[in-house]
């Protein structure tokens, strides 16, 4: 049996402490899990163990000899192989090709591609896996190609093997495929580190959770003996949810509706009537539906089935231009690709969307342009030297201000704001939530989706929470404490 | 461009201006160096006669731009000129020997119909890119040979001459003796694209779709439409290349046009149109149509022989996109050191 040790392990970033004097241990033969909520450190803490980052202070070692990699690569070759959520296998080579990659065997200055693809197959025997060798991996399911990642790390007879959110992108069957496949790990002497969010499966698969709130350690249970309440008490600790301001209260009348929207397998039977200057938030873990719920209801995806009703009118089938010219506004998750055209200047990426109103007969007004993208400057308080800069020039938090400035020119009724607080620090989340105040008292109404459940209690009017692409429930925010909400999206028995 | 340092820096300042305006530098001293060794190269009718003969390709440059800073490309246009002019020949000359109307007006009518046929390549060039999301690379090089199908088979092979006297003047009249007509047309092409892709709303979409095509359809701009005039647009700009080479040469024939589309291309990323889309000025191509024209010019006046001439030019645009690809790099940097110095 090996033991990996972390030690007093501390990361500051510019501006942050993202670990704190961590300590930790990870044994081999067991599923060791590193939890916590966003922004706790716990991908951080990977990337110090997998050399993708260097340790402020804190050193780390195996059975009591000492590691400090440089770079992932090195760390590989080294035994510590990382299984990320973004795959990083080749689409277009086969899965043995993939699988050894980069240490194919040789027969002179040719590929001995008989003995490689014999030595895929022999991997694949004793992980106990069934996959065809040939296949290309663009063929492949997203379960496959996860297992072809385990099956590579697997392949260097890793001493740690690190998955990072492994189910994040599965069906619930192909969990269970997967965690069979994890359990068959654990008797390989292999120190397996499991980081995940999805709480509820750590029951099923964990032996022990280690939390980190804050940048700190916060205590390792042992799976067996742990409640629902105990893990959420580690990873919350006692958050004070901050309260709206008092006065920003909807109307009673519903100015956006949306009846038995479908986009299977994604989500289903959706229906929910958003009132004027309402902020309505959707809950739910990653997987859940809300992304592309959202996606969909402003036509940037297909819809199987169902309608939306605004301003008196009824849609079946929306596409952007569409809900746009009906004052529908969408932020999408991906800012940086999706919200905005980085190789652009700042004035012409607010007025993006707004074009039709800087147009005077056949000619843009490139006065009234300069004016509309001042003045969302001015009111987002976007902190920029000029707006002729490319985008490229401004911090995540000005970005994701950029794109709601783009939204506000077209002066919208319906704000749809996916992933609210998604890559930008604390003090601009702050300036996020007081706007979106403003505007609901100015009567504007928000649907906001976030993977951070506090925030969505502390700025919601109302929220809705989402599993498995189904609305299961409807909280007051102001009723519900962060753990309540965490165990509702989770669902699942009260253990 | 708002100037956000507190001092001038004159250092910076000058290599910014070198930056930005390398193509206009370099065209410069090539000018400098031609007046100064090649005989005949300083009189007017020299210069003018540049502008004349770039006009065939320069005219296509202009549409191409929009379709390269939108995302696309069209590599078909060379075979729509022979189109184009063998349309306006032969309609013109059926019309005639029909006894329908005359010659001299039922060019006019061949006109239209190239016109129409430039607009319908165009419409299917942007119908297929939008509907099957096929490359337009591999549209418009399968259109590439359709199109020199039709033309091929409308004239049977053969130059199309039934064209009226007056129409050379579109290709080869001057005003009051002296000014070229196609020089004309190309500074009618300029103005029209400058126009549309700094002063609309159709220009503001081009940039950005070709910018950012995901985070422009979700912006609610129409990104289909866009695809579909620009495609639209450059074929209809083709057509008129062809109609004016028709008119130079009085006939038209399938072998027009042929290897033309690299010209133009050539011309468009000279002057620092970015392959991959969003970025370039229509100025910017009509330094690249120039920049072409003067080398060639040049390269006749010291009596290069045409085969060495293409290794030349083959070389200088090499030369040239080298040098716009490093300040477009370069460019981005300095912008960006700016406003994070703040």
């Amino acid at each position: 049996m090996s033991v990996l040790n972390a030690r007093n392990i501390t990361k500051i970033f510019p501006g942050t402490v993202a670990l704190d004097n961590v300590s930790m241990s990870f044994y081999s033969g067991k599923v060791n899990a590193l939890v916590g909520k966003n922004g706790s450190g716990k991908s951080t803490l990977v990337k110090i163990i997998n050399g993708a980052h260097d340790a402020t202070n804190g050193s780390t070692d195996i059975d009591g000899r000492e590691f400090r990699y440089t770079n992932p690569r090195q760390a590989f070759d080294d035994g510590i192989a990382t299984v990320y959520q973004e795959m990083s296998l080749i689409p277009g080579l086969s899965v043995a090709e993939n699988i050894l990659v980069g240490r194919y065997r040789m027969n002179g200055p040719f590929v001995d591609w008989k003995n490689t693809f014999k030595d895929a197959a022999q991997l694949l025997e004793t992980l106990g896996i069934s996959l065809p060798l040939k296949e290309l991996v663009t063929n492949l399911s997203v379960w496959q190609c996860q297992v072809v990642e385990i099956a590579k790390a697997m392949s260097v007879q890793p001493k740690v093997i690190l998955l990072d959110e492994p189910t994040s992108a599965l069906a619930q069957n192909e969990t269970k495929l997967l965690f069979k496949l994890i359990r068959e790990l654990t008797r390989k002497d292999v120190i397996i580190i499991y980081i995940s969010h999805r709480l509820q499966e750590l029951w099923e698969i964990a032996d022990t959770a280690s939390v980190l709130r804050d940048g700190k350690h916060v205590g390792t249970i042992e799976m067996e003996h742990a409640t629902h309440k105990e893990l959420l008490n580690l990873m919350f600790g006692n958050v004070e949810v901050k309260q709206r301001p008092a006065d920003v209260i909807p109307d009673e009348k519903a100015v956006f509706e949306v009846k038995d929207l479908t986009r299977e397998p994604a989500f289903r039977n959706i229906s929910f009537a958003l009132k004027k200057g309402e902020i309505l938030g959707i809950a739910g873990m990653l997987g859940s539906g809300r992304t592309e719920l959202l996606r969909a209801i402003f036509g940037a995806d297909k819809l199987d089935s169902g309608v939306i009703k605004v301003n008196g009118q009824t849609i079946r089938s929306p596409d952007p231009v569409m809900m746009k010219r009906n004052g529908v506004a969408f932020i999408p998750e991906d800012r940086k690709n999706q919200g905005l055209i980085q190789i652009l200047s700042i004035r012409s990426n607010l007025n993006h969307a707004s074009l039709g109103r800087i147009t005077r007969g056949l000619f843009v007004d490139a006065s009234r342009e300069k004016e509309l993208a001042l003045k969302q400057i001015e009111e987002l308080s976007i902190k920029i030297p000029g707006d002729e800069y490319l985008m490229t020039s401004l911090s995540g938090g000005n970005q994701q201000k950029v794109v709601l400035g783009k939204w506000l020119n077209t002066e919208p009724q319906v704000l749809l704001f996916d992933e609210l607080s998604r890559g930008i620090d604390v003090n601009a989340k702050q300036q996020i939530f007081q706007i979106l105040w403003q505007l609901a008292r100015q009567g504007l109404s928000s649907v906001v989706v976030s993977s951070e459940l506090e925030e969505l209690l502390e700025i919601c009017n109302r929220v809705i929470i989402m599993r498995l692409g189904e609305f299961v429930d409807e909280v007051d925010p102001d009723r519900l404490t962060v753990e309540e909400l965490y165990a509702e999206c989770m669902g699942g028995s009260e253990s | 461009m708002i100037d956000v340092q507190s001092k001038t820096d004159y250092g910076v300042t000058l290599s910014r201006f070198l930056k930005r305006y390398m193509m206009e530098l370099i065209l410069s001293l090539i000018v400098v160096v031609l007046i100064v060794t090649a005989p005949g190269f300083f009189t007017l009718r020299n210069i003018l006669n540049i502008f004349r003969n770039v006009a065939i390709t320069g005219v296509i440059s202009f549409g191409m731009t929009m379709v390269i800073i939108g995302g696309e490309i069209d590599l078909s246009v060379g075979s729509s000129i022979a189109l184009s002019a063998v349309i306006t020949a032969s309609v013109t000359g059926w019309l005639s020997q029909a006894g329908i109307m005359p010659m001299e007006s039922a060019v006019f009518v061949g006109m239209i119909c190239a016109l129409v046929a430039g607009f319908l390549i165009g419409l299917s060039n942007g119908l297929i890119r939008t509907r099957f999301n096929i490359p337009t690379f591999i549209i418009s090089l399968a259109m590439l040979y359709v199109v020199y199908g039709f033309s091929a088979i409308i004239s049977r092979g053969f130059p199309v001459t039934t064209l009226p006297l007056w129409y050379n003047w579109i290709g080869a009249g001057r005003f009051f003796n002296l000014i070229p007509v196609p020089a004309l047309w190309l500074l009618l092409a300029f103005i029209l694209v400058y126009v549309i892709m700094n002063m609309t709303k159709l220009g503001r979409e081009v940039y950005a779709v070709g910018g950012n095509e995901e985070a422009a359809r979700l912006s609610g701009i129409n990104v289909k439409a866009v695809k579909i005039t620009i495609m639209v647009f450059v074929q209809v700009l083709a057509a008129c290349s062809g109609i004016i080479l028709s008119a130079q040469v009085m006939s038209g024939s399938s072998t027009f046009g042929r290897g033309y589309e690299l010209e133009v291309i050539a011309a468009v990323i000279i002057g620092g149109v970015s392959l991959f889309g969003g970025i370039g000025k229509v100025w910017g191509t009509m330094i690249g149509i120039v920049f072409l024209g003067v080398i060639n010019n040049g390269m006749t006046l010291f009596g290069v022989d045409d085969f060495q001439k293409y290794v030349v030019r083959g070389l200088l645009i090499l030369f040239a996109v080298m040098l716009n690809t490093v300040q477009l790099e370069s460019l981005g940097k300095t912008r960006k050191k700016d406003a994070t110095a703040q």
